[in-house]
């Protein structure tokens, strides 16, 4: 079979990707960039070389895709998906560096919202990734996704596997032990009361075995996910399938929305948000969308809510042999030898965790950045280290902070801020936390401030591989969702209904109100 | 010799279709069955992404093993009570939106008239997949006959 498409679809998306890039380039935008923010618009940079890059391979491509001879083939069937993937990744671009930075500044010129101190597109979430996932959602109900695209479309599965891998670069061990055993717990817990509040309802309410399976399945762990691997092991029927995925689709888009609103507005931290979103909203991708709606410009509410992803798809296969074990014993199907307990666990095991862990252990060896690195960041006051002579305390500097050194009382600081005298810059670690401690006490002037700040900023680096797989995750979690986004189809979230929309209801309902006061009782704001 | 469509997969108001059917069952009338399996079901993968390749293929092949025992049976239990009555009969099986596909096969064949049933009444429950629609309305140039829902 050849998949490729006879089309000047991909050739098109090339020339209109390279049409953004000189626009920016010659200048001819300048007016709107000044619209959109002037020196604030965050994403000239990107706007410079993403485009460009993709912009000539997509042009390459589509023109051998539209001109050239197609064989049957590996080149046919992995090139057939650059144009679904680059239809992706040019919505992509267009929501985060025009729409979503234009339907900012109309909402801040309606002005604060009331007295919540924040703008309307910022309490709705209305950032580039909201806005991407429902552009896609627009797209595959109002247009359909067009033939070419299709094949290169569930790449956006693929993009978010590798987003969740590239993740593991990011946590510290303490991060990864707290985060962890924070989210063993609660997702313990919630999995197992969801589906145990699941099966029970649909005992009271006389369901059949097989649609109160794959609900709890729907229910409990990971929305649709959950469903699509429980459902030929409890022998679901059709119309079974067809309630729960819907009675999940819609759920988890209403949560999507829903749950950044209510976070801005209890002004929940990242840490809680994350949590929260990642124990509470019941479809896995929505937990995705939900963290990066919730900080747009972060990654630090996704690195929480998806170790709470991976710890539910890791109890995925656990569930999936209970239920089995359970629908066996409840129906007497045939015989128990029909749960093959190996081959379940080995299919349904997440493979990209396992790269996830790689990426995490290869990042504590130093490879990305100093082992001592905190989310990018490290200390480094040597010249090998990242730290910059001309950023010594410049004489008048030096003077001014000997000038105020009687104002401080602590004997720690006064150590430290006498070695950032004698060395003109910050000595140690303990030295630049012990500093930061005398800014925020606000014991010395501003100016005194400003220096200790600038002395701070001096010996903290950021990571260049670091910020690269930062920048390369954010881009693959937006592409993942745009594309994710155009496989929810409203024909079958309309399916919602039946008795499962009733027990979905109440169990999600319960799941998210629990887990919500629980987070915000028993979390702190940091781990 | 007459030539009616008619229109069922196998709901609660598409047997009440069916029994009409029956009813005008005679020497001189033919039946083509038309059955939609509606294309929602091409979506039901939704916005899984956690899962391998593996499972989703399992997922896959086991609805569409149901979807196609649901299928043959509503075919076989229409074939055999037309077959008891011993009209002729061909039965149609497509992919697609239900009304769109009705319309479709009004414009493939000429059928004499169309009987389908009514939608649901509200409340109860079933797949949300209509055959009547402003669509098929519109767009139908065949008689049809619209059979109330057995529950009113």
């Amino acid at each position: 079979m050849i998949y490729t498409r006879k089309s000047p679809a991909l050739f098109m998306i090339g020339l209109i990707m390279l049409a953004i890039w000189y626009l920016l380039e010659s200048g001819i935008l300048s007016g709107y960039i000044g619209h959109l923010g002037g020196t604030k618009y965050k994403y000239a940079g990107e706007i410079a070389v993403v485009p460009l890059y993709f912009g000539i391979f997509s042009a390459i491509v589509g023109a051998w895709q539209w001109f050239g001879t197609h064989k049957e083939g590996n080149v046919d069937y992995y090139l057939s998906t650059a144009a679904g993937a680059m239809f992706i990744l040019l919505i992509a671009m267009l929501v985060r560096w025009f729409l979503a930075p234009e339907i900012a500044v109309i909402s801040e010129s309606f002005g604060k919202v009331g007295n919540t101190g924040k703008y309307l597109h910022k309490i709705l979430g209305l950032n580039y990734v909201v806005l991407g996932i429902v552009t896609g959602i627009i797209i595959v109900n109002v247009f359909r996704i067009p033939g070419w695209a299709e094949n290169g479309v569930r790449l956006s599965r693929l993009g978010l596997k590798t987003g969740v891998i590239l993740l593991g670069t990011l946590y510290s061990a303490a991060e990864l032990k707290n985060l962890g055993g924070l989210s063993i717990i609660m997702i313990g817990f919630f999995v197992l009361g969801s589906v145990g509040l699941v099966l029970w309802l649909g005992a009271r309410a006389k369901i059949p075995s097989s649609m109160g399976g794959v609900l709890s399945a729907g229910m409990g762990v990971c929305g649709v996910s959950a469903t699509v691997a429980a459902a030929p092991v409890v022998q679901a029927k059709s119309v079974e399938i067809a309630y729960t995925i819907g009675t999940i689709l819609l759920w988890g888009v209403g949560c999507m929305f829903v749950f950044p609103i209510v976070g801005h507005l209890l002004d929940m931290s990242h840490v809680q948000f994350g949590a929260w979103a990642g124990t509470g909203i019941l479809n896995s991708a929505q937990v995705a969308g939900a963290a990066l709606a919730y900080q747009p410009d972060g990654i630090e509410t996704l690195k929480v809510a998806e170790i709470f992803n991976i710890t539910r798809v890791l109890v995925l296969p656990i569930i999936v042999l209970w239920l089995a074990v359970w629908y066996v014993k409840r129906e007497g199907v045939e015989s128990a030898q029909q749960v093959n307990v190996a081959r379940v666990t080995f299919e349904k095991f997440p493979i990209f965790v396992l790269g996830f862990i790689l990426l995490f252990a290869l990042s504590t060896t130093g490879v990305f950045a100093p082992a001592n690195h905190y989310k990018g960041k490290y200390f480094g006051n040597t010249a090998a280290s990242g730290f910059k002579e001309e950023n010594l305390l410049k004489p008048g500097q030096a003077v001014l902070l000997k000038e105020e050194f009687d104002k401080v009382q602590k004997q720690d600081r006064k150590q430290a801020l006498q070695r950032l005298i004698d060395h003109g810059k910050v000595m140690s670690m303990e030295d630049d936390d012990v500093l930061r401690g005398l800014i925020n006490a606000k014991v010395v002037s501003e100016e005194a401030s400003r220096v200790l700040k600038k002395a701070h900023k001096a010996v903290r680096h950021t990571a260049k591989k670091i910020k690269a797989f930062r920048d390369w995750i954010t881009w693959l979690f937006a592409f993942g969702l745009v594309g994710l986004g155009m496989q929810i189809t409203v024909s079958s979230m309309r399916q919602a209904g039946g008795q499962p929309a009733v027990i979905g209801g109440i169990v999600g309902a319960i799941k998210a109100v629990l887990s919500l006061v629980v987070v915000i009782l028993l979390i702190s704001e940091t781990v | 010799m007459k030539h009616i469509l008619l229109a069922s997969h196998g709901t609660e108001g598409a047997r009440a279709a069916e029994k009409k059917v029956m009813e005008m069952c005679t020497d001189d009338v033919r039946v083509t069955h038309l059955l939609v399996v509606p294309e929602f079901w091409k979506d039901m993968l939704g916005d899984d992404w956690l899962n391998n390749h593996a499972t989703r293929r399992r997922f896959e092949d086991y609805l569409e093993k149901e979807l196609n025992d649901e299928v043959n049976g509503h075919v076989r239990r229409v074939r055999d009570q037309l077959a008891d009555l011993g009209a002729q009969a061909v039965h149609e099986v497509v992919l697609g939106r239900p009304d769109r596909c009705l319309v479709d096969a009004c414009e493939r064949t000429a059928f004499d008239l169309v009987v389908m049933g009514s939608p649901r009444p509200r409340g109860s429950s079933g797949l949300r997949s209509r055959m009547t629609t402003r669509h098929a309305a519109q767009h139908l140039k065949t008689s049809k006959l619209v059979v109330p829902h057995p529950c009113g």
